[in-house]
């Protein structure tokens, strides 16, 4: 019962500020693409625009809900609230200091990178519920780039634990805090899992330079393309708290997480979670797309072996150095 | 097909609202008014929501023309619409307001109607530029929609020939305006000016005339709901006619050539013409000759009375259909020949000896009327699939109707 209450506490108040993040992301990506190109961004709604994702908030709440003719009525409804509660569930296990966390899973990586291979069915129920071919392609595309990236980022995920030993978060941070952030020491197993980890979470978030399943000059706005109002609102707020969760995933497995010095553990994690979550951005307004072929031939031959190289190398650290 | 306007409907009995006139008063509403507070209480609400649709109006371009390059540049840095929290969505299940920025043509018109109806409530239409709001100089095209008001209901007017960045921006707040005040309950209905309006008035009336006929907002309609032009129209079979053989040509140069079709002397008015039953031959033996490149088809339309060499009494209706070939590469020659063929005659297409005569001879089957027969594909290709007229005959009028979109 204490742990139901501690769990519901802290996960109602981890959702409140995924929100707010997410609603200040998206103001902050604005500002950062318009810098990028020598713009301003917004500037009227609010003070520096700070207002502004809660006026697109507001109108997309007036707008008309449409659904095609002849769509799969209930999977065209079911998939946005479902791909916000898989992009939200993960943030259960993440540890945000110490003591905070909703669930401190003894699977915690097996349940954040199941739940997080969740995310791609509604994608693909989107896709097919839409009755459109552009939602239909992009749906298509997200669900081969997806499965293909669940294997290295499974294996990138794996490093970490083979080398704390441990499959509950908050104990691989633990280690890390104990020992060192696993991208200093072993850095030559870290280092490249972390990237790794970086590359396939960007694919898996659909994120540039891996947005093909919703490239706009070939599929208007792929999957999203007949959602309108908080059904499209619910589909981009599930893709930002995608990348943000997987930030501060990746912050959690291979940046040592809430330990630092000088400064509470919660500050520090907020800290490396958002560089990464900058991190993303600075790629979005920087790179080009890659085509379809290009970003499966990065997937199987080189992330792949490189990954399976990486857990064996591992292994053997853990066994015959470490 | 014009519209007449129509006889005026028995109107059908509408019901009663609070703002129809009547001063009807539903008895629910006055409970409303006497609740001590709550007219504040939905007021502020309503500015709340008013304030959230004015400040994240979401553009689709639907730019055809060079106002999409102001178009595009309002987007960049110098005006940046972002400011205003307005971005582009490619698709019209996410926009807010439709910036129709170039000229509609009749072939776009029904596309850009669907579009529209893609997008939706509460939705807002700008036209910008000359042609959005009137057609401009292409006004009287036989191509050119009059203006978008014929078919869309337009929220602002942002005139210039394109109108700059800033006459966007500027259009944008005025529509903000307009919001802010319709919610408010003013009136931005036009007051029609009755002598501007006989001089602007566009072939078809306008969505906000009194005049306007149901039937022609209902064919547009349907007219935006068509399947696509390949399902629409079907291709145009022309069976060749019996030809007399004719013996293949072993000239080596052009000169050569049109002395074995009987063409002794180069016209100065034009190219050499060649009998029809030779076109075909001779088309094969100059590619067999290294004349790889097609490089036009023009059709001339010529009414009795009229020729090439000017007025000629006896001369009658004829069509007469120029072919360039080229030689590529350094040292490129060019060999170039006409054909002379009567009103409904058809002349053997040259697609099967160029790849490239295929599209050039629909487009020359759409706009003159000339028939190719064998063509594999004789459909419209410039104007829309229900235009029924050949606009670069010399005896189409330049204003002609195009139903229903001008």
């Amino acid at each position: 019962m204490n742990e139901l209450i501690h769990g519901g506490l802290y996960g109602g108040m981890i959702v409140g500020v995924l929100m707010t993040t997410t609603a200040m992301a998206l103001w902050f990506e604005r500002k950062f693409a318009a810098r990028m190109q020598s713009r301003l961004g917004p500037t009227m709604v609010g003070p520096s625009g700070l207002l502004q994702p809660f006026a697109d908030v507001v109108k997309l709440l007036q707008k008309e809900d449409i659904v095609p003719f002849q769509a799969d009525r209930v999977l065209f409804n079911l998939a946005p609230p479902l791909g916000a509660i898989a992009a939200i569930s993960v943030a259960a296990v993440i540890p945000f200091s110490a003591d905070i966390i909703a669930a401190d899973l003894d699977v915690g990586v097996l349940y954040l990178l199941a739940i997080g291979a969740l995310g791609v069915l509604p994608v693909f129920i989107a896709g097919w519920g839409s009755n459109n071919k552009f939602a239909l392609l992009g749906g298509m595309r997200a669900l081969a780039q997806s499965v293909s990236y669940e294997v290295p980022l499974v294996l990138a995920a794996l490093v970490p634990v083979i080398l704390t030993g441990s499959m509950k978060l908050s104990a691989i941070v633990e280690f890390q805090a104990t020992h060192h952030w696993l991208v200093v020491w072993p850095f030559f197993l870290g280092v490249p899992a972390f990237i790794i980890f970086m590359l396939a979470m960007l694919a898996e978030a659909n994120r540039i330079p891996f947005d093909i399943p919703e490239a706009e000059s070939e599929l208007v706005a792929g999957i999203t393309t007949e959602y309108t109002g908080i059904k499209f609102a619910l589909f981009y707020m599930a893709e930002y708290v995608h990348t943000l969760v997987a930030s501060a995933v990746g912050a959690a497995l291979f940046l040592g997480g809430w330990d630092g010095p000088f400064a509470p553990g919660l500050g520090w994690m907020v800290a490396k979670t958002l560089a990464l979550f900058g991190f993303v951005y600075w790629l979005r307004w920087t790179l080009l797309r890659f085509r379809s072929d290009q970003l499966m031939a990065l997937c199987w031959r080189y992330l792949v072996p490189a990954g399976v190289v990486l857990v064996a190398a591992s292994a053997v650290w853990v066994v015959w150095v470490g | 097909m014009t519209h007449e306007p129509a006889a005026p409907a028995p109107a059908a009995p509408r019901p009663r609202t609070v703002d129809d006139g009547s001063n009807f008063r539903h008895p629910l509403y006055q409970v409303l008014l006497d609740t001590p507070g709550l007219t504040v209480g939905t007021a502020a609400v309503d500015d709340l929501l008013t304030w959230g649709l004015t400040n994240a109006m979401w553009i689709f371009p639907m730019a055809t023309s060079c106002c999409g390059i102001e178009f595009m540049a309002t987007m960049a840095s110098r005006v940046d619409i972002d400011r205003m929290g307005s971005f582009v969505r490619p698709t019209p299940r996410q926009a807010d307001v439709m910036v129709v920025a170039g000229t509609i043509t009749t072939k776009m018109a029904p596309r850009v109607l669907k579009l529209w109806e893609q997008m939706p409530e509460p939705k807002w239409c700008v036209a910008m530029g000359s042609c959005a709001i009137s057609g401009d100089f292409y006004r009287n095209l036989y191509s050119v929609v009059p203006g978008i008001d014929t078919f869309l209901p337009v929220d602002v007017y942002i005139p210039g020939c394109p109108p700059n960045p800033e006459a966007l921006m500027h259009g944008m707040l005025r529509l903000q305006e307009k919001i802010r005040g319709q919610r408010h309950g003013k009136d931005f209905a036009p007051k029609p000016d009755a002598a501007l309006l006989k001089i602007t008035q566009p072939s078809i009336p306008r969505l906000v005339e009194a005049n306007r006929p149901a039937d022609l907002s209902a064919a547009q309609e349907r007219a935006s709901d068509q399947p696509t032009v390949d399902e629409a129209t079907p291709a145009l079979v022309v069976a060749p006619e019996d030809a007399p053989e004719v013996a293949p040509l072993v000239a080596n140069d052009f000169e050569g050539l049109l002395k074995e079709v009987g063409v002794t002397e180069l016209p100065k008015d034009g190219p050499p013409l060649v009998p029809a039953a030779h076109h075909l031959e001779l088309a094969r033996r100059l590619k067999a000759l290294g004349y790889r490149q097609l490089v036009t088809i023009a059709a001339t339309h010529w009414l009795a009375g009229r020729g090439r060499k000017g007025a000629v009494a006896d001369e009658v209706e004829h069509f007469e259909i120029a072919f360039v070939v080229r030689t590529v590469g350094a040292g490129s020659r060019t060999a170039a020949w006409a054909v002379r063929v009567l009103p409904g005659q058809p002349l053997l297409t040259l697609s099967g000896v160029y790849a490239g005569a295929d599209w050039q001879e629909r487009e020359q089957f759409d706009l003159v009327g000339v028939k190719f027969a064998g063509h594999p594909d004789l459909r419209r290709i410039m104007q829309a699939e229900s235009a029924t007229s050949f606009p670069l005959r010399r005896d189409h009028p330049a204003d002609a109707p195009c139903a229903p979109w001008r």
